[in-house]
């Protein structure tokens, strides 16, 4: 299938600074596709070069097989979706959503027709007449979306769209938005720093970090075989272990941890024994126990600290070889106190062997 | 007891303020009372009341037409200094121009250079390149003196302008000039309005510019001080009134549009 949008080998500098390196990215048609990456990762401009609203400074980009970054803003079929919504204060709900299809030409009456059916896709057929002023945030969103989807373009931007929603409206956007983009079957290009919302909403994660691209990878993949430090760390949780490679046996590594032996999965990995090597753990996969277990990884450790936090309870286990790891349990399945000895490990496929 | 004293400068504050109001508006109360005298000559008491300087005023030709005149000066002005402090605002606003500051600074200068200054240097320069007295002059000064007070509230409309907003509607496919035209127009709207209405005044009011660069057609400021130098007479005060009148509407009216369309 011929990618919808495809950065090839794209550059960007400010004076001399790089805001995106190197960057090659396909896009397949129908994705929800996410930009994830901490402020300053080159993502926003990334986005902003698609919508013709940044230079590049070499490369090209691709819409629909046409080479777009000579083309002015007006003339990309692409919309963006700003971050403060960007709704023209002066007009009403049903003109703002009009204003692309004015553009193009599209007679009045089918105008009204395609406002109206927009409107009610989002249930806010009554606010038509309204000032975007007059309305709440989670509906001044609903309408900047429904304006940017009108004039039907390939693509849909998102710059960080809910970052001004509080915590229960965002997740409730996060599925709208998700249904919205299944129904409609557009392509989205999202942009966020948060990690959460990228998982929830997103086919594939693009996770940058200064100004070139990390991993790219479904939500689950990312999550459970993260590539590098930086992705262990930005997505989710992970314990980090500094290790030396002992030997490689199949698909199974023997790892020196701080004078323990562990294990792990070293599939598609070429580390050579001797050399150094980083595990990540995620808090969720170790397992908590007051005596130490018979035939599985077990290392002695204290608990220092112990957080509540709902839907699980977190505690920091301080280990005898000097350093500490953060393991989430169940709330009631364990009642362990700071100051307990326990016995901490995992589950071999659990650990994985980072590239960097 | 103790709270009197103790609210002391603030009695006194609120004291002083009135004793200022009733200074500003007692001798506009006064010309306004003189203005229904019904006898030749400005003195207490009234004794009779009259409307007929009213009458007589709006049916002074030389008033009609010095009233026209003023007012289609301040029109001619009013567009001139709109259209230039427009696109000075439009200028500075713009992130990257050589010289911004002092593109502002120049075009902020014609508000506290003096008048008269500004008349005798305008005066000077008609005559250098030759463009004779009269209308043409006069809208050439009072644009100069407008234009910095356009562009000061424009640009600080311009300012409050999220930048979103003319990416949107490029982004919808409007080119530079429609962006222009049906986003930062409309949302310039309310400095615009308050800006042009302050260009009408300002031209209306100006005695100074006009006296050294008008031709033998009288404004309104010029034939009202022609006519005190005849001596005062309530048909003075009369169409000071009505110009009193007609400009605090104006004013009010403009401040109005300008709330109403900030809400």
């Amino acid at each position: 299938m011929q990618p919808v949008v495809h950065f090839k080998n794209v550059n960007k500098l400010y004076g001399e600074l790089p805001a995106v390196e190197n960057l090659d990215l396909a896009i397949e048609p129908g994705q929800f596709v996410t930009l994830l990456g901490p402020s300053g990762c080159g993502k926003s401009t990334t986005l902003r070069m698609l919508g013709g609203f940044e230079d590049l400074t070499s490369g090209e980009i691709y819409l629909d097989g046409k080479p777009i970054s000579h083309l002015p803003p007006h003339k990309r079929n692409v919309n963006i979706v700003f971050q403060d919504y960007a709704l023209f204060p002066h007009l009403t709900v049903r003109r703002n959503i009009a204003f692309g299809l004015e553009l193009k030409g599209m007679a009045s009456g089918a105008i009204h027709k395609r406002v109206t059916e927009l409107l009610s896709l989002v249930a806010l057929q009554d606010y038509a007449e309204r000032m975007p002023a007059q309305l709440s945030g989670g509906q001044r969103q609903r309408v900047a979306l429904m304006r940017a989807l009108a004039p039907d373009p390939n693509v849909l931007l998102l710059d960080e769209p809910l970052s001004a929603l509080d915590a229960k409206l965002r997740q409730q956007m996060q599925i709208e938005l998700k249904t919205i983009q299944q129904r409609t079957g557009k392509t989205f290009i999202f942009v966020t720093h948060d990690q959460e919302e990228a998982l929830t909403m997103s086919d594939v994660i693009v996770v940058m970090n200064k100004g070139r691209i990390e991993q790219i990878g479904k939500p689950s993949e990312l999550y459970a075989r993260p590539h590098s430090r930086f992705v262990a760390d930005f997505i989710g949780q992970s314990n980090l272990l500094e290790c030396t490679i002992v030997s490689v046996a199949g698909t199974v590594g023997t790892f020196d941890w701080r004078g323990n032996v562990v294990h792990a999965d070293v599939i598609g990995s070429t580390a050579m024994p001797g050399a150094h090597a980083t595990l990540a753990l995620r808090p969720e996969t170790l397992y908590c126990l007051t005596a130490k277990p018979e035939g599985r990884l077990a290392l002695k450790g204290r608990i220092v600290h112990r957080v509540f936090k709902g839907a699980h309870t977190s505690i920091t286990v301080a280990l005898e070889n000097g350093t500490s790891l953060v393991v989430q349990l169940d709330p009631v399945a364990l009642s362990h106190i700071e100051g307990d000895a326990v016995w901490v490990g995992w589950r071999e496929r659990d650990a994985v062997l980072l590239a960097s | 007891m103790r709270t009197y004293f103790s609210d002391l400068p603030k009695t006194a504050l609120g004291a002083s303020y009135w004793l200022f109001a009733v200074y500003l508006v007692l001798p506009l109360a006064l010309m306004m009372a003189m203005s229904f005298k019904d006898a030749n000559f400005i003195a207490f008491p009234i004794g009779n009341w009259t409307l007929d300087w009213y009458g007589k005023v709006l049916h002074d030709k030389q008033f009609l037409a010095a009233s026209l005149y003023s007012i289609g000066i301040a029109l001619a002005t009013t567009i001139c200094a709109t259209i230039i402090g427009v696109w000075i605002a439009l200028l500075v606003s713009a992130e990257n121009i050589w010289g911004k500051s002092a593109i502002f600074a120049l075009a902020c200068l014609p508000a506290v250079v003096p008048g008269l200054i500004n008349a005798i240097s305008m005066r000077i320069f008609i005559r250098a390149v030759d463009i004779p007295t009269g209308t043409f002059a006069i809208i050439l000064s009072h644009t100069v003196h407008a234009v910095p007070f356009v562009v000061i509230m424009v640009l600080t409309r311009l300012r409050s302008m999220p930048a979103n907003l003319v990416d949107a509607a490029r982004d919808l496919g409007a080119d530079p000039f429609v962006a222009f035209l049906r986003v930062t127009i409309p949302y310039l709207m309310p400095a615009l309005l308050g800006g042009m209405i302050f260009c009408v005044l300002t031209s209306i009011d100006d005695f100074v510019r006009t006296f050294f660069l008008g031709g033998y057609q009288p404004t309104l400021p010029m034939l009202i001080f022609a006519k005190v130098q005849g001596g005062m007479s309530p048909e003075i005060n009369a169409m000071a009134t009505i110009v009193l009148v007609v400009t605090t509407a104006v004013g009010l009216y403009a401040e109005y549009l300008t709330r109403r369309s900030r809400s």
